[in-house]
C-alpha cells in the first residue's frame, strides 16, 4: 500500500527537480543581477539595492513600454479569440467534412512557419513601394502606404501578422472542440428552430467556456513572447511606438547601453506583473 | 674560383630556402583551431571565403565568418566580447572602438600584426580612425568620408546645377522631388542608432557649428542642434517611403534602383553606383563632396583581435595573422579585380594603374576631393554608443511624427548626457 502511494512521487521527483532548477536558477540569477549596477563593460559592479527599480519608474521609455505591452496583449489576444471563434463556427456550420479537413491543413501552415521567417515575409509584404499588402492602396490612390513607419499603424500591422499566425491555428482548435461536443443539445435546438448564431451563443460556446478560457491564457502567454516578431519587423519603432517591455529590456541590455542589471530589473517587474495579473484573471474567469 | 663561387651561391640558397621553409612551417603551425570571425556582410568577405584553403595553407587552420547586419553585429559582438568570447576576430567600427578597447575586449593590433603585411600602406584617415588612446586596434576593411552622388540626367533635365551649398541642396531637392513620377528628392536614414539616423544627422549638426560639449558641459540642445534637426526633418519630407525607419540598405537601395535624385552617403556608395550588378543608374551618376557646410562623417570598419577567445600569445598571433591576411594588398587587388571599389583601403591599391583602369578618373578624383570635407563628427568616447543610440530613438520619434517638439527632444537628450557624463 505504502509502495503504491510513494510510486507517483518517485516518478514526479526527478521531473520536478529538473523543472525547479531550470525555472528557479535563472529567476534568482535575474533578481540578483537586478540589484546590482552591472553593465557589459563593467561586469564587476556591486550591489546598489533597488536603485534600478526606482530609476525605472522615472524612465519614460519604460512607462511607454508598459503601455505598449498592455495594448499588444489586448489587441492580439482579443483579435485571435474573435477570429478563432468566428472562423471555427463558420467552418462548423458551412463546410462539409472533406472541406473542413482541407481547411484545417491549410490553416495550420502559418503557425508552422518559424516566427522570424514569417516576420521577414510580412515585412516585405508591407513595403510601401513593393509590398503585396500595400499594393491595393497604391493602385487606388497612387500614393504609397507606409504602415510600418507610422506610429499609429505599426503596432496594428505587426499584430496583424501575429493574428495571421495564431488566429487560423486557434480556429482549427475551436472547430475540433465543436466537433467533440455531444450532438444532442445542438440537434434539440435545431428542432426548436433555433438559428445557428443562437445555437452557438447559447449552447455550444457556453459549453466550451473552460477550454476557451484555457486557449485565451495560452495566447496571452504566447503574446508576451512576441519579441522575435517585433524585433524583425520594427525593432520597437517607429520611435517607441511598438517597443514592448521585452524589446526595451533587450535594447537596454544588448543594443544601446549594455545595462544588463537595468534590463534584468525590467524582466523581474515583467515576471511579477504577469504572475499577479494572470492569477487574478484566472481566478475571476474560473469563477 | 668559379666552383667556390657556385658553392657559396648554392650554400647561401640552401640556407635561404631552409630559412624560408622554416618560417613557412612556423607560420603554418601558427593557428591550431579554426579562426572564428563575427562580421557584417561585405562583398569582399564573400570573395575572401573562396580563399579559405589559402589561409589554411598559410596558418595551419581555416576560418569561419558569421554574418549579421550592422545593428545586430554591433549588439552581438558587444554581448559576445563581454561574456562568452566565442569569436577570435571581431568586425568593429569607429563608433564602438573606444568601448571595445577601453573595456579590454580587444587586443592592440600591432602586437600581433605581422610586419610584412605593411600596415603603413593603409590610408592615413583609416589608420587615424583605427587608433584609440595612442594604439591601433583594427585592420581596415572599408572606410572614408561622405560623398554626394547625384543623378546627372535628372538635374540636367530640370536645369539644376549640382548643389555645392546646403541652401542649393534644399532648393534642388524640393524641385527634383516628384513622387508621382517615382522620383524622390533625397534619401536619408531614419532608423534609430548612433550609426544610422544619428550618423547622417551629424554632418548637419557639425556643419552648423554644433559641439557635443562646451566648457566641459553637454551642449546637445544648442541652437545648432535645433537647426540641424529641423533641416534634417525638412529634408526628410522628400525621402522615399521606407527610409523613415530605414538604414543604409533602404536609402542606398532606393537610389540604386533609380528612385532618388540626390544622396549624401558614406563614400563606398560611389563605387557601388558604378557596378551594373548592383545599380540601375550606372551611366547617370555624378559625384561631388557634400555641400558646404556639411562635414563628411569620417568612418572606418575593420578587424580587431578578441581577447577572451584568444587566451594565449599563439592564439592572439593567429587572429592577428588572419586580420592581416584578410586585409592584405593581395586581397584588396582581388576585390579591385572583382569591381568592389568600396572595400579598398590601401594607398598602393587606390593609386595603382589597375584602379584607374577599372574606375576611370572621375571616381578617384571625387573620392580624393571628399578628404578635405571629412571630419570626426561623433564623440570619441566609450560612452558614445549609449548616447548616440539615445538620440537615435528621439530622432526616430521626430522623423516618424511620434513627437514634434525638437527643442524638448534635445533637452531630454541633454539631461541624459549630463547624467551619463556624471556617472
Amino acid at each position: 500500500m505504502q509502495r503504491r502511494q510513494s510510486l507517483p512521487f518517485v516518478f514526479l521527483l526527478p521531473t520536478m527537480a529538473i523543472l525547479l532548477v531550470l525555472a528557479l536558477v535563472p529567476t534568482f540569477y535575474a533578481i540578483n543581477i537586478s540589484l546590482q549596477g552591472r553593465t557589459l563593460s563593467n561586469p564587476d559592479a556591486g550591489y546598489i539595492g533597488f536603485q534600478n527599480y526606482i530609476e525605472m519608474f522615472g524612465d519614460r521609455r519604460f512607462l511607454n513600454a508598459l503601455w505598449v505591452s498592455a495594448k499588444w496583449e489586448v489587441i492580439t489576444v482579443s483579435a485571435t479569440m474573435i477570429m478563432a471563434i468566428g472562423l471555427g463556427v463558420l467552418m462548423f456550420e458551412v463546410a462539409a467534412t472533406r472541406l473542413r479537413n482541407a481547411l484545417c491543413l491549410i490553416f495550420l501552415i502559418p503557425v508552422l512557419l518559424p516566427r522570424v521567417c514569417a516576420a521577414f515575409v510580412w515585412k516585405f509584404a508591407f513595403h510601401p513601394l513593393y509590398g503585396v499588402i500595400t499594393y491595393p492602396y497604391r493602385a487606388l490612390t497612387g500614393h504609397p502606404l507606409d504602415m510600418l513607419s507610422s506610429p499609429n499603424a505599426a503596432l496594428f500591422a505587426v499584430a496583424f501578422v501575429d493574428l495571421w499566425q495564431w488566429g487560423f491555428f486557434f480556429a482549427v482548435i475551436v472547430l475540433k472542440l465543436l466537433e467533440a461536443l455531444p450532438p444532442q443539445p445542438i440537434e434539440a435546438a435545431r428542432l426548436d428552430y433555433a438559428r445557428p448564431w443562437q445555437i452557438h451563443a447559447y449552447i455550444t460556446l457556453p459549453m466550451l467556456r473552460a477550454p476557451l478560457i484555457s486557449l485565451m491564457f495560452v495566447k496571452m502567454i504566447e503574446s508576451l513572447r512576441s519579441f522575435d516578431l517585433i524585433y524583425v519587423m520594427t525593432r520597437g519603432g517607429p520611435g517607441t511606438s511598438t517597443e514592448t517591455l521585452d524589446m526595451y529590456a533587450f535594447s537596454q541590455g544588448f543594443i544601446e547601453a549594455g545595462k544588463i542589471s537595468y534590463a534584468s530589473s525590467m524582466a523581474v517587474v515583467m515576471m511579477l506583473a504577469t504572475i499577479i495579473i494572470f492569477t487574478v484573471l484566472w481566478k475571476r474567469l474560473k469563477a | 674560383m668559379k666552383n667556390t663561387l657556385t658553392g657559396r651561391v648554392a650554400s647561401t640558397a640552401i640556407v635561404l630556402i631552409a630559412m624560408t621553409t622554416g618560417m613557412a612551417m612556423a607560420e603554418g603551425a601558427m593557428c591550431k583551431d579554426t579562426v572564428k570571425v563575427l562580421a557584417q556582410p561585405r562583398d569582399g568577405l564573400t570573395l575572401l571565403e573562396t580563399y579559405n584553403d589559402e589561409f589554411k595553407e598559410l596558418s595551419g587552420a581555416g576560418f569561419q565568418i558569421d554574418y549579421l547586419n550592422e545593428g545586430d553585429r554591433r549588439s552581438k559582438s558587444q554581448a559576445d566580447a563581454s561574456t562568452t568570447g566565442n569569436y577570435n576576430v571581431y568586425y568593429v567600427d569607429e563608433a564602438n572602438i573606444a568601448l571595445f578597447a577601453s573595456s579590454g575586449w580587444i587586443a592592440p593590433l600591432m602586437d600581433h600584426y605581422p610586419a610584412e603585411y605593411d600596415y603603413a600602406d593603409f590610408d592615413a584617415g583609416r589608420q587615424a580612425t583605427a587608433t584609440y588612446d595612442g594604439k591601433i586596434w583594427f585592420a581596415p576593411v572599408l572606410g572614408g568620408g561622405d560623398i554626394m552622388v547625384y543623378r546627372k540626367d535628372l538635374l540636367e533635365a530640370a536645369g539644376i546645377a549640382p548643389p555645392t551649398t546646403l541652401d542649393e541642396l534644399k532648393a534642388a531637392v524640393a524641385k527634383l522631388h516628384n513622387p508621382d513620377a517615382g522620383i524622390y528628392g533625397i534619401a536619408l536614414r531614419g532608423k534609430r542608432g548612433s550609426g544610422d539616423n544619428v550618423w547622417r544627422w551629424m554632418p548637419y549638426f557639425k556643419g552648423m557649428g554644433g559641439e557635443w560639449f562646451v566648457d566641459g558641459k553637454p551642449a546637445f540642445n544648442s541652437q545648432a542642434a535645433v537647426d540641424a534637426t529641423n533641416t534634417y526633418l525638412e529634408l526628410f519630407k522628400f525621402s522615399p517611403p521606407g527610409t523613415q525607419t530605414g538604414s543604409w540598405d533602404e536609402d542606398t537601395g532606393a537610389f540604386l534602383s533609380g528612385q532618388v535624385a540626390i544622396i549624401i552617403e558614406s563614400a563606398p556608395l560611389a563605387g557601388i553606383t558604378l557596378d551594373p550588378k548592383a545599380s540601375q543608374v550606372v551611366d547617370k551618376v555624378g559625384f561631388l563632396p557634400p555641400p558646404s557646410p556639411l562635414t563628411g562623417g569620417g568612418f572606418a570598419h575593420g578587424f580587431a583581435i578578441g581577447t577572451k577567445a584568444n587566451p594565449d600569445k599563439a592564439a592572439l598571433d593567429c587572429a592577428g595573422l588572419w586580420a592581416a591576411w584578410a586585409t592584405s594588398k593581395e586581397q584588396e587587388m582581388r576585390r579591385l579585380a572583382a569591381g568592389q571599389s568600396g572595400e579598398l583601403n590601401r594607398n598602393s591599391v587606390i593609386g595603382s594603374p589597375e584602379f584607374s583602369a577599372t574606375f576611370g578618373t572621375a571616381l578617384p578624383e571625387a573620392l580624393a576631393a571628399t578628404a578635405s570635407h571629412t571630419a570626426v563628427n561623433f564623440w570619441q568616447d566609450a560612452r558614445w554608443p549609449e548616447l548616440g543610440n539615445q538620440w537615435g530613438i528621439i530622432l526616430e520619434e521626430l522623423i516618424s511624427g511620434q513627437r514634434t517638439d525638437v527643442q524638448a527632444g534635445l533637452d531630454e537628450l541633454n539631461v541624459f548626457a549630463e547624467k551619463l557624463v556624471a556617472n
